[in-house]
């Protein structure tokens, strides 16, 4: 597809990883002779995302996702397959490529820790050359946007971590690119820095007909962006399509977080996922939740009662080990 | 030139961070006086019992020693930190912010940091050196200045391409932070001009950490020691130097996205 903002064919990646036993003759052993092993990270992944998309990158830790946005950021080096982002290859590092792309990742940051963001902000203008006007408007704008005008001239070691977050993505959008590449960046936040990031993130997508892949261990974060999912586990990809068919197809149930007054044996109820003493997590299907929440209440001694979403990584987790 | 504009921006957030902690400009200056005492003191030591040491008279070693303050304070204040913060970067995956940037990387890497107060031993440098040059009796020649100045250009760019090497070794070996106090231990052997030491540390000193082109050699050009030959060696070794960090540093990059394994 030619007028695809990333294509991506039969990509792969596979890390050299110095393989040894335990201990230290092993450890010497190796020194001499050093046996590596051949990890495939990403085995021949293939998808192509239109201009402006959003789309939901899923799959379990060590799934591959990170290698696969990195390499379509172009810092890692493709073992094989073919991968373009606007028509550039992205391990060349064309400057021209670099200008128009942005890497967010949720647990590193980047902003200059002891001084203000608004610093770290004129930074991003010298680095990507934003002309003074341009740059003043884009970044007054996100500012109203993120709502961070009372704190963008506290030193960043001062602010929360939902603050910081909010910082590090303006920062890495004063450009105005149009790929993003967001890794986790709502990890660890409190669901309103998660929502104003949510809005924020579609905002941008909508003024600016940015394309972004966005990872997120936060059904929420997906649900509120992504029309569109992809799914990979082991590597390949398992998945690609609307959301609405993933959840139909993989949370079909629901878990229900019991507290008991006493310690009591509820598989008659559903399936047990985990049973610590009167704390008791149970797995049922979406529709039966609430009947089976009333039976609970009715029949046990309950001192506390909770239905919640399955985690996105455990349904993925569950679907693909079977 | 690019490379100018962003250290530019860079040391001025450099130095918008530094004045945060302005005591550390009363603790680098107490250390600088400690540092220069010694010195001081060490080298009257040493003519207490001789009038010259190795063919230098004590003014003429004072001259070194300025040098050496001198250029330990460009190395402390602009190589080594941003080396530092290299090989974290390296240890925390953050370098990959560095990597998405539309600029030379290394550019980049090479002016991210500052440690504004070790700049304090710049202009103590230049005072002993003064001091030095009044002792001589030397009307300084506007070509000595210029030799002086060439030469330690060409120290700096030296020291800064050796750094770079072993630094980018991080790429393979990531436990590196002992190499620094490596580094200082050898470059404290720089005070004194690298004639005195015997031939084997003279060519250690010289060719593997290059402490003779950074200190003594701009020493020579000042206290008109130094022939043009030697000068224009230096000049060809700094660029032969810094062109293998280029080269070793590609190399490194290569190596952390993966694309030789």
């Amino acid at each position: 597809m030619a007028d695809a903002a990333i294509s991506v064919a039969e990509l792969r990646k596979i890390y050299q990883v110095p393989e040894r036993e335990a201990g230290l003759r092993a450890a010497l052993r190796s020194l001499v002779r050093r046996r590596v092993r051949e990890v495939p990270a990403v085995a021949g992944v293939s998808f192509t995302i239109a201009p402006g998309e959003i789309v939901g990158f899923l799959g379990p830790n060590g799934a591959g996702k990170t290698t696969t946005l990195k390499m379509l950021a172009g810092l890692l080096h493709p073992t094989d397959g073919e991968a373009r982002v606007l028509g550039y290859q992205p391990y060349r590092r064309d400057y021209a490529y670099l200008r128009q792309m942005t890497l967010v990742m949720g647990n590193r940051n980047q902003l200059q820790w002891d001084l203000p963001a608004l610093d770290s902000f004129e930074l991003q203008r010298a680095i990507y050359r934003i002309p003074q006007t341009e740059f003043r408007a884009t970044r007054d704008a996100f500012i109203d946007l993120m709502d961070v005008g009372a704190i963008v001239s506290k030193p960043v070691r001062n602010l929360s971590l939902g603050e910081r977050m909010k910082m590090e993505i303006i920062g890495a959008l004063l450009h105005r690119p149009k790929i993003l590449f967001l890794d986790e960046p709502t990890i660890g936040l409190d669901v309103t820095m998660q929502r104003r990031i949510r809005s924020f993130i579609a905002a941008y997508n909508q003024r600016y007909a940015a394309t972004v892949m966005l990872t997120s261990h936060y059904m929420a974060d997906v649900e509120a962006l992504c029309q569109r999912v992809i799914v990979i586990h082991h590597g390949r990809v398992r998945y690609d399509g609307p959301l609405a068919g993933l959840v139909d197809r993989f949370a079909a149930y629901r878990q229900l977080e019991v507290s008991l007054a006493e310690p009591a044996d509820l598989s008659h109820y559903g399936e047990v996922v985990a049973a610590n003493g009167v704390h008791v997590t149970l797995r049922v299907a979406k529709a039966e939740a609430s009947r089976v929440s009333a039976r609970l209440l009715n029949e046990q001694a309950v001192a506390d009662l909770t239905i919640e979403e399955p985690p996105i990584d455990d349904v993925i987790e569950q679907v693909f080990a079977t | 030139m690019s490379v100018l504009r962003l250290a530019y921006h860079y040391l001025r957030i450099g130095a918008l961070n530094e004045l945060q902690y302005r005591i550390n400009f009363w603790l680098q200056l107490m250390q600088s006086a400690v540092a220069l005492t010694v010195g001081l003191v060490g080298l009257s030591l040493v003519f207490y019992h001789t009038t010259d040491v190795a063919g230098w008279s004590r003014a003429e070693l004072l001259a070194v020693m300025g040098v050496h303050i001198l250029m330990g304070g460009l190395i402390g204040a602009l190589i080594q930190p941003n080396m530092l913060r290299l090989m974290e970067d390296v240890k925390q995956g953050t370098l990959d912010f560095v990597l998405i940037k539309p600029v030379d990387a290394q550019a980049l890497i090479s002016v991210r940091e500052i440690r504004l107060w070790r700049l304090v031993d710049v202009l103590v440098g230049m005072v002993v050196l003064g001091v030095a040059l009044v002792q001589l009796g030397e009307t300084l020649q506007l070509l000595a200045l210029f030799a002086f100045g060439l030469a330690l250009a060409c120290g700096a760019v030296m020291i800064y391409s050796f750094w770079l090497i072993l630094t980018s070794v991080a790429f393979w070996v990531i436990r590196v932070d002992d190499m620094i106090n490596l580094f200082e231990g050898i470059y404290a052997a720089g005070r004194w001009p690298v004639g005195i030491y015997p031939a084997w540390l003279q060519g250690l000193l010289t060719f593997v950490v290059p402490v003779a082109f950074a200190v003594t050699v701009p020493a020579e050009a000042l206290t008109a020691r130094l022939d043009s030959s030697t000068l224009a060696l230096a000049c060809v070794l700094a660029l032969l130097l810094f062109l293998l960090a280029r080269l070793v540093w590609r190399t490194g990059l290569r190596r952390y996205g993966g694309a030789s394994a």
